[in-house]
């Protein structure tokens, strides 16, 4: 499954779908979130979700469910309005909240010091971004990410690249 | 020289390891002759004051820890609602992560380096280090070793007026540590360190195991 997770108020990651959609060859399975309208908190940097009740976030908002598509998803696509060249905080929110998909224990991977995945399956990882996104520190970022949660980077494509984005979607 | 610091984590300041950090740094500052005024983010009331030192100040320091690879959401969201200044005004960062490895940090800093740029200020550098998970977990009176060394570098910051490259780079400790050292701690982290996040664990009145899967 393709999870595409959209935190513009205009709903842009729609273009994306559109654009899969005129195309047959791509109609594979995704799910469309439109987070702007989530109520998403920020991570409370509490360490719940590694020490006191491993796997879960302690804050009940809108966000489990997303999180629980996240465990089960084969690429996660992040669609988001940029600020200071990054992702708005809204899409940092998000990312942020993955940590209970790790746990708390440590393991080298190749050249990496990184935390133990949770679950067998994780997601590769990629950034649809508008207006002036820094391109190179988004793609690095996208990478890191990546890392973190054992998966792939897909890459970080801005609006008007995102032929390119549903490319890698299948 | 006075200093406005602002605590940058998500995380209440009773509990937060940069506030610790902070303690250390804020006492070599005063050493050195420079006083210092502190704020924090955590809680969204204290914006408002912030945004005002941030405004009315010089010469800023925030901290704070790394999240998954760059700043916390929430530090964004604080910035965001920063106005654009002149370059009279510095900022500098003290950059902190659980990571042992000063490559860990290489991402966030990368970011810190351009954001004044964006706020119309000028940057006074990133100081990095990692591998400060422990201070929240090892007892009160152990707390001043992990954070002793920053006490250290408020009073260079002071003497050498920023966070300068070379210094950044000694306190930073090694990018990536030597072989040997890797398979030392590989095993640790199956054997010693494991079995310390199942104690701190069973502390914090957890129920189940670390690597518990909820929803399989």
């Amino acid at each position: 499954m393709i999870l595409l997770i959209d935190t513009t108020k205009e709903r842009l990651g729609k273009t994306t779908l559109d654009k899969w959609e005129e195309t047959p060859k791509y109609k594979s399975n995704y799910e469309y979130i439109n987070a702007s309208e989530l109520n998403i908190s920020h991570c409370l940097g509490c360490n719940f979700c590694w020490l006191k009740t491993p796997g879960e976030c302690v804050v009940k908002d809108d966000y489990e469910p997303i999180l629980k598509k996240i465990s089960v998803a084969d690429q996660v696509w992040l669609i988001t309005d940029t600020k200071f060249g990054f992702v708005s905080y809204r899409t940092k929110n998000i990312v942020d909240r993955v940590m209970p998909l790790v746990t708390m224990n440590i393991h080298f991977v190749k050249k990496q010091m990184r935390h133990v995945p949770r679950y067998k399956k994780n997601p590769d990882w990629g950034v649809i971004y508008t207006s002036e996104g820094d391109k190179d520190y988004l793609s690095k970022w996208c990478e890191r990410v990546a890392i973190n949660f054992a998966g792939k980077s897909l890459g970080a494509y801005g609006i008007d690249e995102t032929w390119e984005a549903v490319k890698c979607m299948q | 020289m006075h200093a406005i610091i602002i605590n940058g984590s998500p995380r209440a300041e009773k509990y937060s390891n940069t506030e610790k950090i902070i303690d250390a740094f804020a006492e070599g500052l005063s050493e050195a002759g420079a006083s210092s005024e502190r704020y924090a983010i955590a809680n969204k009331s204290n914006w408002e004051k912030t945004r005002t030192a941030y405004i009315d100040n010089e010469e800023i320091i925030i901290a704070l820890p790394l999240y998954v690879e760059s700043i916390p959401g929430v530090l964004l969201e604080f910035l965001e609602t920063l106005p654009v200044k002149d370059t009279n005004t510095r900022i500098s960062f003290i950059l902190q992560g659980g990571f042992a490895e000063a490559s860990q940090l290489e991402c966030g800093v990368e970011f810190l380096k351009k954001l004044p740029s964006y706020l119309g200020v000028s940057y006074g550098g990133t100081l990095i280090k990692g591998d400060n998970f422990g201070i929240r977990v090892v007892k009160e009176e152990d707390v001043i070793k992990l954070t002793g060394p920053y006490k250290e570098m408020g009073k260079t910051f002071v003497k050498e007026n920023g966070f300068k490259e070379e210094t950044v780079k000694r306190f930073a400790g090694p990018e990536i540590f030597p072989f040997y050292m890797r398979v030392m701690l590989s095993i640790m982290f199956k054997t010693f360190a494991k079995k310390k996040y199942a104690e701190v664990a069973n502390e914090w009145g957890s129920k189940r195991t670390i690597d518990y899967k909820p929803w399989v």
